[in-house]
C-alpha cells in the first residue's frame, strides 16, 4: 500500500523534473531545480519499489541502486556546473520572463 | 497496473529530455539533458525489473547508472579540455 503511494509521488516529481527543464530562463537554475528534482524522484520510486516488492531478492539490489543514485546523482550534476562555470558562462544573467527554450 | 502508468510516465520525461537534448542552446543544457535521460533509463529498467518479477535485471539498471556517470563525466572532461565550445 505505501508502495503504491509512494509511487504516485513519484510521478509528481517526474512532472515536475520535466517542468522544470522547459520552465526557467538562466541555464544555471534549469541545471539545479531540474537535476535536483530528478534525483529527488529517483530516491522516491526505488523506495516505493522496495515497500512494494516487500522483503525478499529485490530489496537488497534495489538499496544498492538507491545508494548508487545517492551518489552519483549530485556528483554528475556538480560536473555539469563546474564545467559550465569554468567555460565562463556569466552565472548571473538577465532575467527573461516566460517560457525561455 | 501502477507500475506500467510510471512506465509510460518516465518515457514521456525521456521525450522531453531529448527534446531539451536536441534544442538546448548550450553543451551544457544537452549534457544536462543525457544526464536526466541516464537516470530514468536506471529507474526504467528498475520498475519493469519488478514488473517482470525478474530480480536479474536490477544489476542491469546498475550498470547503465554507471555507464551514465562515466558519460557525463568524460563529456565534462571534453569540455574543459577545450572541446568545441559555443
Amino acid at each position: 500500500m505505501i508502495g503504491r503511494i509512494l509511487l504516485v509521488i513519484s510521478w509528481i516529481y517526474i512532472f515536475f523534473g520535466v517542468l522544470g527543464i522547459f520552465r526557467f530562463s538562466n541555464m544555471y537554475s534549469r541545471l539545479l531545480t531540474s537535476s535536483k528534482i530528478d534525483t529527488v524522484a529517483s530516491i522516491t520510486a526505488i523506495i516505493a519499489l522496495v515497500f512494494y516488492t516487500g522483503i525478499g531478492e529485490y530489496t537488497v539490489k534495489l538499496i544498492l541502486i538507491l545508494v548508487f543514485i545517492l551518489i552519483t546523482g549530485p556528483i554528475s550534476n556538480h560536473i555539469i556546473v563546474r564545467s559550465a562555470y569554468l567555460n565562463e558562462i556569466p552565472v548571473n544573467e538577465k532575467e527573461v520572463k516566460g517560457w525561455k527554450l | 497496473m501502477i507500475l506500467i502508468v510510471t512506465m509510460f510516465l518516465l518515457v514521456g520525461a525521456m521525450l522531453f529530455s531529448l527534446i531539451r537534448l536536441i534544442i538546448g542552446p548550450t553543451i551544457w543544457d544537452r549534457l544536462l539533458a543525457l544526464n536526466l535521460i541516464s537516470a530514468k533509463t536506471i529507474l526504467l529498467i528498475a520498475l519493469y525489473a519488478v514488473y517482470t518479477e525478474r530480480p536479474v535485471l536490477l544489476d542491469i539498471s546498475l550498470s547503465a547508472g554507471i555507464i551514465g556517470f562515466l558519460t557525463i563525466t568524460l563529456f565534462a572532461r571534453f569540455i574543459i579540455a577545450g572541446g568545441r565550445s559555443n
